[in-house]
């Protein structure tokens, strides 16, 4: 009998308010689990973190719908960009990137001092140039290289290199071409950049990218300032596309100027953000005012920090990446990203 | 054919029409073979008889038989008012008992109708309440008027 009545049974439904509960219950749980998981967290770039200025994008846009069967005029951008920097416009060579820039500016042969640290994949242009990169401190004396490339800010702890610095460098190399990348100025306090120095030092170019403060990497376009006869096989035949062109525009115009300066005290506000979140414990960061930070701890080393941080979905630029063991770099991606990295070192 | 298909609604409803969800049960049955489940819609019918002349009870067999029980006590007395009281609480009784009982009936028809194969929602108990009332009321006019006859004041002499 019980098993005939359990035949029966089998066939009972679970009446409405049941079936809710299990589905509340359901909908409960996948929240639960949407909530602990964690989306990883990409700080490895050395930019600015937003996407570039609506205006700046505007004015790309622009161009784009405009008459894109002819070649930009890039004679206007150049005259505004030379202006900014108080260059005459023969001064200035506009290219697809400030990378790119560099690569033409290298030697097909020969030793090429990189002051270091410097930019990350500078040692590889170097090579493929086909020179020989040797890593010297961006304070070494010149020796005898042809060339000498240097970073400042640096892509590291975001060191700049006096004015009086270069001077003497440029003086003491001679011949030899001086290179200053300095794609992450728009990071540092103004007025203290080379790119003033341009007209006095013969042998000295600087390069300016629009990737780092503008956050416009993805228009390719970068600025080579120097002597005439050396920039002026920089620029690429055709010129700059015209939505790269346009956008180059408003970067140097007094609008881009005073949006990079906005973003430059954004960056020192979450480098204070940072040595609040970092106080007390055994982390610390270099001030620098650049859109990343320089982290070491006194009790784990690089590869450690970068391991840990990993293992909580925080991807960071290790160090090692420049042949320092102590450091880790980490973009700041605004209030929220160094929240969580300030939570990530920490826990 | 769902229940929610546009023939059926009208259309009024693009999603699943309220009260159309699928069974759900707690574990999936294990249905019998062909001969059970033909077994089980002959026990089937014959539970939705049994449930049938259970409520039928209610419109004619359970008011007389609470009738006759108030006469009796009403004649054992001698009291009028003992014996109407008695045969309405009884009716009133009676009637939740036969409702629970026909609600069991219901419930268990239900299963039944499953095990047989159908895809039975809702039980029958509400549409059978209302047929025999309907039956019932018919029936009793028909006594009423046909075979009693008119009241006794109407009558001829």
């Amino acid at each position: 009998m019980p098993r005939f009545r359990d035949y029966y049974k089998q066939f009972e439904a679970m009446d409405p308010e049941e079936v809710s509960a299990e589905l509340r219950a359901r909908r409960d749980e996948e929240k639960r689990r949407a909530l602990s998981r964690v989306e990883p967290l990409d700080l490895t770039g050395a930019g600015w973190f937003e996407p570039p200025h609506p205006e700046a994008v505007n004015a790309a846009t622009f161009a784009l719908r405009r008459a894109l069967n002819t070649y930009a005029d890039v004679a206007p951008v150049r005259e505004a960009v030379a202006a900014r920097f108080g260059l005459e416009p023969e001064q200035v060579a506009l290219g697809h990137g400030a990378g790119e820039l560099l690569r033409a500016l290298l030697p097909a042969a020969g030793d090429v001092h990189v002051g270091w640290p410097g930019w990350q994949p500078l040692p590889d242009l170097v090579t493929a140039a086909g020179g020989h990169a040797m890593p010297v401190p961006p304070d070494a004396p010149a020796g005898d290289a042809a060339t000498i490339v240097l970073t400042s800010p640096s892509d590291t702890a975001g060191a700049v290199l006096p004015r009086a610095a270069i001077e003497a460098l440029c003086e003491q190399a001679g011949h030899a071409t001086v290179i200053v990348d300095e794609a992450l100025a728009e990071f540092a306090e103004p007025g203290g950049g080379a790119a003033t120095l341009v007209g006095e030092l013969p042998n000295l170019v600087v390069v300016r990218s629009f990737s780092k403060g503008h956050a416009m990497a993805g228009l390719r376009a970068g600025a080579a300032l120097g002597p005439p006869e050396l920039v002026e096989r920089l620029a690429p035949s055709g010129g700059l596309s015209a939505p790269a062109a346009a956008a180059v525009a408003w970067a140097v115009s007094d609008r881009g100027a005073e949006v990079a300066a906005r973003r430059r005290a954004a960056a020192a506000t979450l480098h204070e953000q940072l040595a609040d979140g970092l106080e007390g414990t055994s982390f610390h960061a270099a001030r620098a005012g650049m859109p990343f930070a320089w982290i070491a701890s006194g009790d784990e080393d690089g590869p450690a920090i970068s391991g840990r941080l990993a293992t909580r979905q925080v991807f960071v630029a290790p160090g090692t990446l420049w042949g320092d063991r102590d450091h880790v770099r980490a973009q700041l991606r605004g209030p929220a990203g160094v929240e969580r990295l300030i939570s990530a070192l920490t826990s | 054919m769902p229940r929610n298909d546009p023939t059926d609604t009208g259309g009024l409803f693009i999603g699943r029409r309220p009260g159309t969800a699928p069974l759900q049960y707690r574990t999936p049955p294990e249905e019998g073979s062909g001969r059970r489940r033909r077994a089980d819609g002959m026990l089937a019918a014959g539970v939705l008889a049994l449930e049938t002349l259970v409520v039928l009870s209610l419109w004619g067999p359970q008011p007389l038989a609470w009738l006759w029980v108030g006469s009796q006590v009403d004649y054992r007395t001698d009291s009028v008012m003992l014996g109407i009281t008695v045969a309405f609480i009884g009716l009133i009784g009676s009637m939740i008992l036969t409702l629970m009982l026909a609600t069991r009936l219901d419930h268990l028809w239900r299963l039944i109708r499953r095990a047989a194969g159908h895809d039975q929602r809702d039980g029958v108990l509400a549409r059978i309440f209302m047929v025999t009332a309907i039956v019932a009321a018919i029936a009793f006019t028909f006594w009423l008027v046909v075979l009693q006859g008119p009241a006794p004041s109407m009558a001829p002499r």
